[in-house]
């Protein structure tokens, strides 16, 4: 079953840790937004694949956008 | 005539037969579907044999479609009073088995004594809600003891804690009762809240929908907020209740119960010099330096599903209840949003109103900007926080860890907010507004004129944080008390609060303020 990864909050997306394949546990962190003068990492919702990472580096992001999506 | 013996023997069985409810077979029904029976949950609630009922013979008012012959035991509702870790408790808890702990006129006139005796007597009082919703057959009977225990919610308010927990269907207009209480506690599968069920809205707004979708534990504890607490069943429930009351005072007119500490206030916590990192832009998890810093790690937390961004709840510091306000630097950088704002300024107004000092930790970058906040109002709920802080005349006592910017700065209780301490550690970044955006504004020109923007952007920056942006210019300013070794948080802490707690503060004489709602 797919599972999206989605923006906590509106940000820049800062720094990437995971490649499509990647194979990662729950909680694991996946990339860092920037926002608020402030790195947020994003969390894999549950452990999985990654299928599909949907933007990169230097890119803003809505809050609640997708930004992978693991399998 | 009967004799004595006689007389007391029918007394007996009266009781025992209005005791057992809506039967074996209805008992059989609660228990498999994971709850347990009304009168269980007292027993297991309250210290041993110390359980008071009254009103097990009030009789339900019903005289049509043939109700006038039936029996409902007690009205489907045990009320009276009880002992939890020794002080006296009020309890009211709604019986399913006898026509689903539906609310008919007596059943609510009994549970609306309840309160009434709770703050005459200055006692906390729980509601133990498991019912179908109104007695439809008692028409305005049923309306009308609901508005006298919403009116009665009301003016108990501030006198003694209400806490209700819902350990099975509240359905309808009876939603508004726990609403106007202190705290909601729910459990997993079992229960679930709303004002309107699915089957009417699937009638009225066309909607199908489900009793968890519509109002289970996952929706209020993590979407609406309307829940605190989610128990996995219902002795778990009423544990976490009676963990909740060991915080608290009977009322209004006392001090919450200290506790012997078990933890030395001198204790280090050299942990905090790692926990909270140097460098600014790291996140790191608040409930790791809250557990290094009460005492034994202990913190029971409200709301721990809703607005995550702050972390709110009660701890000890050496064995004295406090309420803890902690931006979370975790989740959306610690920033105030409308969720967080409306969590924190009402717990906040809880703990001012039992006299429950608070201890606020400040990591926060300023309210979250941008137009989904301003859209839904972000100076409406954010004026919250500086109200119920501002407001509260408990000893007030903030610890800044890092960022402090702004209006995030006085909304966590600045020394102007009314802090009665204010000690912040050598990270901190206590400022009107963030370095970046200041440096822009301060030295526009000189920026875009400049052969190396990049460079003279940096060597600006860096003389401003310096200047402006460190805990010692703040400390001259006296806007802190002291700049402290992380180390020595928890023992700086429990001094303030110890030379606090005869603390008088009295706000001017006026009917009520008028909070931003």
């Amino acid at each position: 079953m797919a599972e999206s990864v989605t923006a906590p909050m509106v940000g820049k997306v800062f720094e990437i840790q995971c490649k499509v394949g990647d194979k990662v546990e729950e909680n694991q962190v996946l990339l860092i937004l920037e926002a608020m003068k402030m790195e947020i990492p994003v969390v894999a919702p549950a452990a999985g694949t990654v299928k599909e990472i949907k933007v990169k580096v230097g890119e803003t992001v809505e809050s609640d956008s997708v930004l992978a999506i693991l399998e | 005539m009967s004799t004595m013996d006689e007389k007391v023997s029918e007394l007996l069985a009266r009781k025992q037969k209005l005791k057992a409810g809506g039967g074996p077979k209805a008992v059989e029904k609660q228990h498999a579907s994971g709850k347990m029976t009304a009168r269980e949950r007292l027993d297991y609630f309250f210290d041993p044999g110390t359980f008071v009922e009254f009103d097990l013979f009030a009789r339900h008012i019903g005289t049509d479609y043939g109700l006038d012959k039936a029996e409902l035991p007690a009205d489907g509702v045990v009320t009276g009073h009880g002992k939890v870790a020794g002080q006296d408790v009020f309890a009211y808890s709604e019986d399913f088995t006898v026509v689903a702990g539906t609310y008919g006129e007596r059943h609510g006139k009994k549970i609306s004594k309840t309160v009434d005796m709770a703050r005459k007597m200055g006692v906390p009082v729980v509601g133990m809600n498991d019912s179908g919703g109104a007695r439809v057959t008692e028409e305005m009977g049923a309306l009308s003891e609901y508005g006298q225990l919403f009116f009665r919610h009301v003016r108990t308010s501030g006198v003694v804690p209400q806490i209700a927990l819902i350990l099975g269907p509240v359905a309808g207009g009876q939603a508004y009762s726990p609403a106007l209480m202190d705290f909601i506690f729910m459990v997993e599968k079992t229960s679930y809240m709303f004002i309107a069920g699915p089957p009417l809205v699937e009638a009225v707004v066309f909607t199908k929908t489900t009793n968890e979708e519509l109002g289970g534990p996952a929706v209020h504890g993590a979407v609406s907020g309307v829940s605190d607490l989610t128990a996995t069943d219902d002795k778990d429930c009423l544990d976490r209740t009676k963990a909740l009351l060991s915080y608290l005072p009977p009322n209004c007119n006392q001090q919450p119960p200290r506790r012997e500490p078990g933890d030395d206030p001198q204790r280090p916590c050299p942990e905090l010099r790692k926990i909270i990192p140097a460098e600014p832009r790291r996140s790191y998890d608040i409930h790791d330096v809250i557990a290094q810093i009460v005492d034994n790690g202990e913190f029971f937390e409200i709301k721990k599903e809703y607005a995550l961004n702050l972390v709110v709840g009660f701890a000890r510091l050496h064995g004295r209840p406090v309420g803890v306000v902690a931006n979370n630097p975790l989740v959306k950088a610690g920033c105030l949003d409308i969720n967080a704002s409306d969590k924190g300024a009402r717990f906040i107004r809880f703990c001012d109103a039992f006299n429950i000092p608070l201890i606020n930790l400040q990591d926060i970058p300023g309210f979250l900007i941008g137009n989904e906040m301003e859209h839904k109002g972000i100076i409406r709920h954010g004026a919250k926080m500086l109200f119920a802080y501002a407001e509260a005349t408990v000893p007030k006592i903030t610890t800044i860890l890092r960022k402090a910017y702004a209006g995030g700065y006085l909304a966590m209780c600045s020394k102007d907010l009314g802090a009665d301490f204010v000690f912040s550690i050598p990270t901190a970044e206590v400022c009107l507004m963030g370095p970046e955006g200041a440096v822009n504004i301060l030295f526009r020109k000189e920026l875009s004129a400049a052969k190396d923007p990049q460079a003279t952007r940096q060597q600006r920056l860096g003389e401003f944080f310096d200047k402006y942006v460190n805990p010692y210019y703040s400390a001259a300013l006296q806007h802190v008390d002291d700049i402290i070794d992380p180390q020595d948080m928890r023992s700086s802490i429990i001094r303030a609060l110890e030379v606090s707690l005869n603390k008088q503060d009295e706000l001017p004489r006026k009917k009520h303020g008028n909070m931003p709602l």
